[in-house]
């Protein structure tokens, strides 16, 4: 049984590291031929990584309940921090989404994703008896709309979405009621056209050539169609590193961030491709197993919402490069150039490690609260499982 | 619904259930359907579909610009450069590097700097956006000034720049227009068809003369360079250079000298007439090559490639006597007296006559139904026979050899027997000449008359047709062809303006050898006598072309007086073209030729001096004396 935990562990920081190592790789083949050392992106990824791994062990020493008596604040923090983007960011890209700092650039949102997901998990846990109540989702709900909407006012759509989507497992799995989760999914569907109408040009655009990337090839389908050709021209085995006319002559661009993926499909091909898509599907199932196992629903939350969130962004951002979902800009976690979002998502496997290390550790402080508070039956134990 | 409140799942401390395992366990379920479905995409698109996306790769990345080659030179006989490629400033677009939102401002600068109409340009752009990545050529031959000015513009016409190209410029253009015509863009109209040939909108083609008529061979052929490109157009490195075949050079048969002195001799003539016009001939008979080609008024080929004024294209294009037409190939005229000698084969070869046969001329025949031909000279020339009347160009006998008597019931030629002649002589088709334009004329038959002009056949138009008079209709190129022809013994040849065609390091890669279009079907004795009778014509005191001898050699030759329908002058005669066609010398022709005057009176007063002048040239290799210097002149104003 010892083994078999291990094995999820380990897989975990497994697939973790190859995925940091793919992106790695690809950056090598972008990077400045000239620039050494830290000025080298893949350099500078493969150091944060190691930076973001060790943290994340560390964190895995730290009992993941912390996280629920800073839920409150490090929520009303992100919120305030993307107020602050708003009216101060720096403007970059048709969008107002980042702080710079000297050399340091901060992206709220991507750290909002985290804080969300620790205070829905402690929203929905502390509420584990009226998760059926439609008045819980409605609160649930509105709890999301804030960093949802604040960051769709950047505009970053595709962000949104993926506060949406991980509000939607997380509220899925904590026991809302069907009807109270279809429901909004039916008005979105039943807004699109009132959506259409007061959409912002890029939104549309996007949709469109989502629909057909041929119909602009020099415009908006650019990318898409690129993003096409290149993961198509690699074949079985791909060019080879730093091979590949597409992302070479960048005819491919965005190549470190949104289309990342589709260099990797240029030069190792659909092995490449293959081995990506089965490491991200095995940390992903690592995140749902270690969810299930949790000692907790808090902690079981906050492995679905960090499962979501790996899920949406790998799927949606892969869909993008494939021609199966539209251009939304999210980035592939771990893999694409973003050290927000990688720092992020190494906190966020941090969380789960603790998660997992704690599955047997003594109850919280305040865990006594869910127990009291709680109107499930307390089982009786059936076989500890303590290291 | 039951599923997610009981609780199912044990947590590793065991201490109690916690619920939405199930739940869980489907997320998971849809996490892994959904990347099943993206492995299967990622294998339709890098196995299934793989090739076409490497296709689409590789043309992304190679972009092929066509290398335009060097047009090919024209050479006269003795080589001497008739044209040359000159480097001229051109403004070119990269239609890449022009955003559609800056098109219209940069296209009215571009009008300004460089004379353009902006329709031309727009036009131009349109066919430019075709193909982004190949520079399109604009405007060529911009001044220096414009040329400078645009390049210091440059921020506000982006993707133009100025390069060097070339320009046709006619070493002898002032002469030689007709023959070496010009270049030009092509018409908006033929882009479409020039397109499917491999020809750019942006080229110049040959638009007249040996330019056009050789366009294809003097072009050459596109090289190609392929070119590694980025994302951004810029060229990265050459994947491939195919270089361009320069066009084939021309070798024509005439020499410049001989050209520019006939053309000079014909001024002269015509300069002593108001608004003269007209047209040499001059070839050779045992080849068909064309020593001299000249028609009156003519241009300068260098006006068009180097912009002229409008004021001079203006003059052009008004002038009634239409300049820009080669009257030797394309003008038609009835041919008059110099189309005689069809008849008179024709009746000898079909025993109309027999060559010693005397027919009585009185200076007029009136058929039964009332219509009068007459002679030119109006006591008649008493009884002649063929000689006498190809010498003293009798009307009467021809009227009676060709639609009979019905006096003395000599049976004539009649229509059908005399028009097969006379396309035996080469009229009514094209001679085949290298140069665009050719006009075929007019053979007229009774079918033809009844066809287009909804009347029947009389006897009086068989007697028009053997004079060379009513609905006959010639070039003068057909009738020097046809001089020739019985000059040389019977052989048609096609009139050969081009000798050979070189490659680009001057060696000959075609030859274009003479070519006998057909064969007199003439008797050897009966071409004797027709010969005799055009040997009278000029050098007996009867002969209507005496001023047509010549000091240096003996010519033999026929005058015509082809009157046509126009206003009647004070003794009420019809305005006439004057014709003189001949070769010389007699016994062994060098030369055959033909030279009309337009408007110019009688063929032995208005046209035979010519000849005379340009036989006397080609003999002696000197300027012949000005007109009104020679002690036969007579004024053109004379009128017999």
């Amino acid at each position: 049984m010892l083994v078999r935990l291990a094995r999820i562990e380990w897989a975990t920081i497994i697939s973790t590291i190859a995925l940091v190592a793919f992106g790695v790789l690809m950056l090598s083949t972008t990077a400045e031929p000239d620039s050494t050392g830290l000025e080298n992106q893949a350099v500078q990824k493969a150091v944060l990584g190691a930076v973001g791994l060790a943290f994340a062990f560390a964190m895995a020493q730290v009992d993941y309940r912390v996280l629920h008596g800073l839920a409150g604040p490090v929520f009303l923090l992100g919120v305030l921090a993307l107020i602050l983007v708003l009216l101060v960011g720096d403007f970059d890209l048709g969008a107002r989404r980042w702080f710079e700092l000297g050399p340091i650039v901060i992206q709220p949102s991507e750290f909002m994703k985290l804080a969300a997901i620790v205070a829905f998990a402690k929203y929905l846990s502390d509420r584990s008896d009226s998760t059926r109540s439609l008045r819980t989702v409605m609160v649930g709900l509105g709890l999301m709309l804030i960093p949802a909407s604040l960051v769709f006012l950047q505009p970053d759509l595709g962000t949104a979405l993926i506060f949406s989507a991980i509000w939607m497992a997380m509220v899925f799995v904590a026991g809302a009621r069907w009807w109270h989760l279809l429901t909004p999914i039916v008005i979105a569907l039943a807004a699109f056209p009132f959506a259409w109408f007061f959409a912002q040009d890029y939104m549309r655009q996007r949709f469109v050539t989502f629909l057909d990337p041929g119909s602009d090839p020099l415009g908006a389908g650019y990318n898409v169609l690129q993003a096409r050709i290149s993961i198509g021209s690699g074949g079985w085995f791909g060019h080879g590193l730093g091979q590949g006319s597409q992302s070479q002559l960048e005819f491919l661009r965005v190549r470190d961030t949104d289309f990342i993926f589709a260099m990797l499909g240029e030069q190792l091909g659909l092995a490449g491709t293959m081995g990506l898509l089965a490491f991200f599907t095995l940390l992903i199932v690592q995140a749902l197993v270690i969810g299930l196992r949790a000692r907790d629903m808090f902690g079981r939350l906050l492995a679905i919402g960090i499962a979501a969130m790996l899920f949406s962004q790998s799927f949606v951002n892969i869909g993008m490069n494939v021609g199966l979902m539209p251009v939304t800009g999210i980035t592939l976690p771990l893999v694409s150039l973003g050290k927000n979002s990688l720092l992020v998502t190494l906190l966020s496997v941090g969380i789960l490690l603790s998660i997992h290390s704690h599955r047997g550790a003594a109850p919280f402080r305040q865990q006594s609260m869910h127990v009291v508070r709680g109107s499930l039956p307390v089982a009786g134990s059936r076989g500890g499982l303590g290291r | 619904m039951e599923a997610h409140s009981r609780p199912t799942a044990r947590t590793g401390a065991g201490q109690r259930r916690i619920s939405g395992t199930r739940r869980a366990l489907l997320l998971g379920g849809a996490a892994l359907a959904g990347n099943a479905a993206l492995a299967g995409r990622l294998w339709q698109l890098q196995v299934v579909e793989s090739d076409t996306y490497r296709e689409q790769a590789a043309h992304n990345r190679a972009r092929t610009r066509p290398i335009q080659p060097l047009r090919g030179l024209i050479y006269d006989r003795n080589r001497e450069p008739l044209v040359a490629n000159a480097p001229v400033f051109s403004v070119w677009l990269a239609p890449a590097d022009l955003p559609p939102e800056r098109e219209g401002p940069a296209m009215a600068n571009l009008a300004v700097l460089t004379g353009e109409r902006l329709e031309d340009l727009r036009f131009k752009l349109s066919q430019a956006r075709l193909d982004p990545d190949t520079p399109a050529r604009l405007a060529r031959a911009v001044p220096r000034e414009s040329a400078l000015t645009i390049e210091e513009r440059r921020q506000d016409l982006p993707g133009i720049s100025v390069r060097t190209s070339t320009r046709r410029e006619y070493a002898h253009g002032d002469v030689l227009g007709h023959i070496l015509g010009f270049t030009g863009p092509i018409p908006a109209e033929e882009v479409e068809a020039y397109r499917q040939q491999g020809v750019r909108f942006d080229e110049d083609i040959g638009l007249a003369g040996i330019e056009r008529s050789l366009q294809t061979r003097l072009r050459g052929r596109d090289g190609e360079q392929r070119l590694e490109t980025d994302a951004f157009g810029r060229a990265l490195h050459e994947l491939s250079f195919t270089p361009p075949q320069v066009g084939q050079h021309a070798v024509l048969t005439i020499a410049v000298n001989e050209q520019q002195a006939i053309r000079e001799i014909l001024a002269r003539h015509l300069a002593l007439r108001e608004r003269g016009a007209g047209a040499v001939v001059v070839l050779r008979p045992d080849s068909g090559d064309i020593v001299a080609m000249v028609s009156l008024p003519d241009y300068d080929s260098n006006i068009f490639t180097r912009g002229a004024s409008s004021e001079s294209f203006a003059l052009l294009v008004s002038d009634p006597r239409r300049p820009l037409i080669n009257h030797a190939i394309s003008g038609l005229y009835p041919p008059g007296s110099t189309y005689k000698v069809i008849a008179a084969s024709g009746a000898l070869e079909a025993g109309v006559v027999l060559p010693q046969s005397k027919i009585h001329c009185d200076g007029r025949l009136i058929l039964p139904s009332g219509w009068a031909f007459d002679d030119w000279l109006p006591q008649g020339h008493g009884f002649v026979d063929l000689q006498r009347a190809i010498a003293e160009s009798c009307n009467i006998y021809f009227y009676n050899v060709s639609g009979g008597n019905p006096y003395t019931q000599l049976q004539g030629l009649g229509n059908r027997r005399l028009a097969e002649f006379e396309r035996s002589f080469g009229f009514g088709e094209r001679t085949g000449i290298d140069l665009p334009g050719e006009a075929s004329g007019l053979v007229p038959t009774s079918e033809w008359k009844n066809r287009n002009l909804q009347q029947p056949w009389v006897t009086g138009d068989t007697y028009h047709a053997a004079i060379g008079q009513g609905l006959v209709q010639v070039t003068p190129l057909q009738i020097a062809s046809m001089y020739a022809a019985i000059g040389n013994g019977g052989r048609v040849m096609r009139p050969r303006l081009v000798d050979r065609l070189l490659d680009q390091h001057g060696k000959v890669a075609e030859r274009i050898p003479p070519r006998v279009r057909s064969i007199l079907p003439v008797s050897d004795a009966n071409l004797r006598l027709l010969q005799a009778g055009l040997y009278r014509a000029v050098n007996e005191p009867q002969g209507t072309g005496p001023r047509a001898r010549s000091s240096h050699t003996v010519v033999a030759g026929k005058t015509g007086t082809a009157e046509y329908s126009g206003a009647r002058d004070a003794e009420g005669r019809l305005p006439s073209h004057a014709w003189f066609a001949g070769y010389a010398p007699a016994e062994q022709p060098e030369y055959g030729f033909a030279v009309l005057v337009r408007d110019g009176g009688e063929g032995s007063f208005a046209a035979a001096p010519i000849a005379r002048d340009i036989v006397d040239y080609l003999m002696t290799g000197d300027m012949p004396p000005l007109p009104q210097e020679r002690p036969d002149f007579i004024s053109p104003d004379h009128r017999l």
